[in-house]
């Protein structure tokens, strides 16, 4: 009961990010409901998904402090469980979701048992060499189609397919990520109050410090790993079927990784808001660049160069990421 | 009964050895000091027995269980607490939220957590600050928010690295009533680690020198600090002379 009732509150932030979250939030609810291009839907289910990522980062990466550019691996577990059980035994993807949960969980802890023994830079460069290693795997492995990749067959179904989670028009996967994304939030929000978002913020700061009032350093970050992981790989059994195509390099490779962390650390890493922020501003300029280097496919590869300038200047000027700079502001004014 | 027992307690860091074949017990609701000149093992020692160093030989006994293969976390959670000498608490924590998080050692609830948390600031007067960040607050409500912290878990011994450490005389009367208040009303067995010998020589019951890593002397406040051995190692002839008054 406390649990939800903690979840549910948010009255620790200012009135005026209630009701700006607030207008968003009613914004989200009616924006289909609008003429929007196909363009605009897409890119807003991006959006969705990736702040979902972003919050699943934040937990281990922005409460935690602990720098993960491996989350592709999960979001590739969880889009090959949905995927491989639909096509091989047609089972619909509320069942197939909760058990790619399972899976991407289970392997979090195989991963995170050892590598959590690194710190700082040496756990990030691990994190990265994992989901690579999985990726190459899953390109040689025949079963799951290989370097092809899966395709869930659009006319073997009856569309709209809830359980299956098929549908032709993209407005039904919209308000589906939506209520994910709510969720997220109250789940996120939740955590940074609760127990082991404490614990883990005490982790950040001074492992020594925490270590010293009982906290289980790295069990507690096992813990929250698994627990990031549990919201990418929902997003990536999502991902399978909204996208209907899946291949390693999509669903696993170095790119998302990076793009996941990107994100949360641009809007602010630590904080409830960031990874949506930061969301918020990189996949527009994500779609955007891709539809208009459509056309001059000599210049792929820009939005890379893009990513490293962003990453350069959060780390010089302010690496709490654009919510950083709002709370400063308001420090200063409350003097 | 003893609360915490060392034996022969030896560690080496490669061919140094910073604590030697170090005996000793601290009582039930005692307040142990522990002085000696920089480098003679004093921290060391609290890194040893809190678990954050594993010890090279010897044995710890707290409260009537052998703790001394444990580690940090775990020793904390059996009622052994204890604070930095170097950083104070998480900066990036408000007062309030660093307490609660010792205090979420002994209990889940948010709710009770905070509680609790709450009532030791008002015991510690630190309610007024209990929403500012710990890194923007003065070193000397940094080291009583790292004792706030502490007590949040509920420790049965409370070790305190050089919480007077820099301060000026008046937060040191500041601390020094923390410190009375923890042992006093609260009845909790403090080890102390300490440079400012005023604080020592007046809230100790016993103290002990270390030089060297070794112990060279045991015993009550004034006997110590008569004790030739240590005035040679650590307080020097004139720290004699100018505080006849204390050692008489």
């Amino acid at each position: 009961m406390e649990t939800l009732r903690s979840a549910l509150d948010f009255s620790d932030f200012p009135r005026l990010d209630i009701s700006v979250a607030g207008i968003i939030a009613i914004f989200l609810l009616v924006f289909p409901l609008f003429p929007h291009s196909a363009f605009a839907m897409a890119t807003m289910i991006q959006f969705l998904m990736f702040s979902i990522y972003g919050m699943g980062w934040n937990t281990i990466g922005g409460y935690g402090g602990q720098v993960d550019l491996g989350k592709a691996q999960y979001v590739g577990i969880g889009a090959y469980t949905t995927a491989v059980l639909l096509i091989r035994w047609d089972i619909p993807f509320w069942f197939s979701m909760p058990l790619g949960v399972c899976f991407a969980m289970a392997w979090s802890f195989i991963i995170g048992y050892p590598l959590f023994r690194l710190k700082g830079h040496y756990f990030a460069i691990a994190t990265i060499a994992t989901s690579l290693v999985l990726m190459d795997l899953f390109s040689v492995w025949e079963f799951v189609g290989a370097a092809r990749g899966l395709e869930i067959s659009p006319i073997k179904y009856h569309y709209p397919d809830f359980l299956r989670l098929l549908f032709k028009k993209d407005i039904y996967y919209y308000y589906v990520i939506l209520s994910f994304f709510f969720a997220g939030i109250l789940y996120v929000n939740g955590f940074r109050k609760s127990r082991l978002g404490f614990q883990l913020r005490s982790i950040r700061d001074n492992e020594d410090m925490a270590s010293s009032l009982g906290i289980n350093v790295h069990w507690a970050k096992i813990k929250t790993y698994a627990i990031a992981t549990a919201f990418v790989s929902v997003v990536g059994s999502f991902h399978a079927c909204y996208i209907k195509n899946i291949e390693p390099q999509d669903t696993m490779g170095l790119d998302l990784s990076i793009l996941i962390a990107l994100m949360a650390m641009l809007g602010g890493a630590g904080s409830l808001w960031g990874p949506i922020i930061g969301a918020a501003v990189l996949i527009p300029l994500k779609s955007y660049l891709k539809a208009w280097l459509g056309a001059a496919a000599g210049l792929a590869g820009i939005d890379l160069v893009i990513y490293a300038v962003i990453i350069m200047l959060i780390s010089a000027l302010e690496p709490r990421g654009i919510w950083g700079i709002v709370e400063k502001v308001r420090r200063r004014r409350r003097r | 009964m003893a609360l915490l027992e060392v034996l022969n307690l030896t560690k080496n860091f490669g061919g140094l050895s910073a604590n030697q074949d170090i005996s000793f017990t601290v009582q039930n609701g005692e307040l142990l000091g522990v002085i000696g000149p920089n480098g003679a093992g004093k921290t060391t020692l609290f890194n040893c027995i809190s678990g954050f160093h594993p010890v090279s030989s010897g044995k710890i006994i707290f409260n009537g269980e052998d703790i001394t293969s444990l580690k940090a976390h775990e020793t904390a959670r059996r009622g052994l607490s204890r604070t930095f000498q170097i950083y104070a608490a998480s900066g990036d924590l408000t007062v309030k939220e660093n307490v609660m998080v010792g205090c979420f050692m002994r209990s889940s609830s948010r709710g009770k957590a905070k509680t609790r948390a709450e009532a030791i600031l008002k015991d510690f007067n630190l309610t007024d600050i209990g929403d500012a960040f710990v890194g923007e607050l003065p070193v000397a409500a940094q080291k009583r928010v790292t004792m706030a912290t502490a007590l949040g878990s509920g420790p049965k011994l409370l070790l305190l690295d050089e919480v007077a450490a820099g301060l000026t005389p008046n937060e040191i009367e500041e601390i020094m009533a923390n410190i009375r208040y923890i042992h006093f009303e609260l009845g909790i067995t403090v080890m102390l680690i300490e440079h400012v010998m005023e604080l020592v020589m007046k809230v100790s019951d016993r103290v002990m020198v270390l030089d060297y890593g070794r112990k060279i002397a045991e015993g009550a406040p004034v006997m110590v600090a008569k004790n030739p051995d240590v005035i040679k190692a650590y307080l020097g002839e004139r720290f004699v002379q100018e505080h006849k008054e204390i050692l008489t």
